[in-house]
């Protein structure tokens, strides 16, 4: 189901989110934020762990239930530029085969201030996190992967979703 | 995404993840109209052991909206309108996700 070079797209006023199989480029997406109002652009970039409890991990996979996938990230980046009056905020995940050290997932978010932005670019992430319908399947040297879930034995959450997992990238 | 259209008379279920693992595939036509309430014992009578390793942990779209899977006989007693898969929808199993 996930596309091999292949990108979609949703925009909003102020939203842009995006899902592709190609590299992530930092330039491409802090020009989607860029803004003359913007005194502030904080940049999150998730990038592949080379381990999982210390396991080697050889590469990354991910796949998406495309359309949901973009309908949520449009979701996350509309209540969260509202709720810090970011100037613009753009979420990219990729998918296919990643291989180690490389982007998974960019964020950026613009606002008139720096401390809005730092807090909005976190819960954006968190909230991706949590709820995008994306999955990372890790691949290990010489045994059968694993599908990960970000609240590992946990049923995933619906709307209101709970305190999501802190301090883990991964 | 482009998921082949069902045939008359079905649904599609796309199979994410842990439920694409587990039934080799990544999406299947069932006979439509069923009733959620039967959707994971139809999964389960055609894949043993995936209400227990992959459903129970899942959550099910409907049409890209999330649906609440009906706990038994009471959400009727409750007053709960019975949800019923049509022709035509597209159903989706959500395991836990993992992004970023």
């Amino acid at each position: 189901m996930s596309e091999t070079a292949e990108a979609s797209f949703l925009t909003a006023e102020g939203c842009y989110v995006a899902l592709t199989s190609s590299n992530l480029s930092y330039e491409d997406i802090i020009d989607r934020v860029r803004s003359p109002e913007a005194g502030a652009i904080v940049l999150f970039s998730g990038t592949t762990r080379n381990s999982f409890n210390s396991k080697p991990v050889k590469e990354l996979q991910y796949t998406a239930y495309p359309a949901l996938a973009l309908r949520t990230m449009l979701t996350i980046a509309g209540t969260i530029r509202t709720k810090h009056s970011l100037k613009g905020i753009a979420m990219i995940h990729r998918l296919g085969t990643v291989p180690i050290g490389e982007e998974s997932i960019i964020i950026a978010v613009s606002s008139p201030h720096r401390q809005a932005a730092w807090r909005a670019g976190e819960e954006a992430l968190e909230e991706c996190k949590a709820k995008v319908e994306v999955w990372k399947r890790e691949e290990f040297e010489g045994e059968e992967g694993v599908w990960r879930a970000n609240r590992d034995g946990a049923v995933g959450v619906k709307e209101e979703a709970k305190e999501p997992e802190k301090g883990e990238q991964k | 995404m482009t998921t082949p259209r069902p045939p008359k008379g079905h649904f599609n279920v796309l199979y994410f993840a842990s439920a694409g693992s587990f039934t080799s595939k990544n999406v299947e036509a069932l006979p439509a109209p069923l009733p959620l309430s039967k959707l994971f014992e139809t999964l389960e009578e055609r894949y043993k052991g995936i209400k227990e390793s992959v459903l129970d942990n899942s959550l099910v779209t409907v049409n890209l909206t999330y649906v609440n899977m009906p706990e038994g006989e009471d959400d009727e007693a409750n007053g709960d309108e019975p949800v019923i898969i049509q022709e035509g929808d597209e159903v989706a199993i959500i395991p836990p996700v993992s992004s970023g």
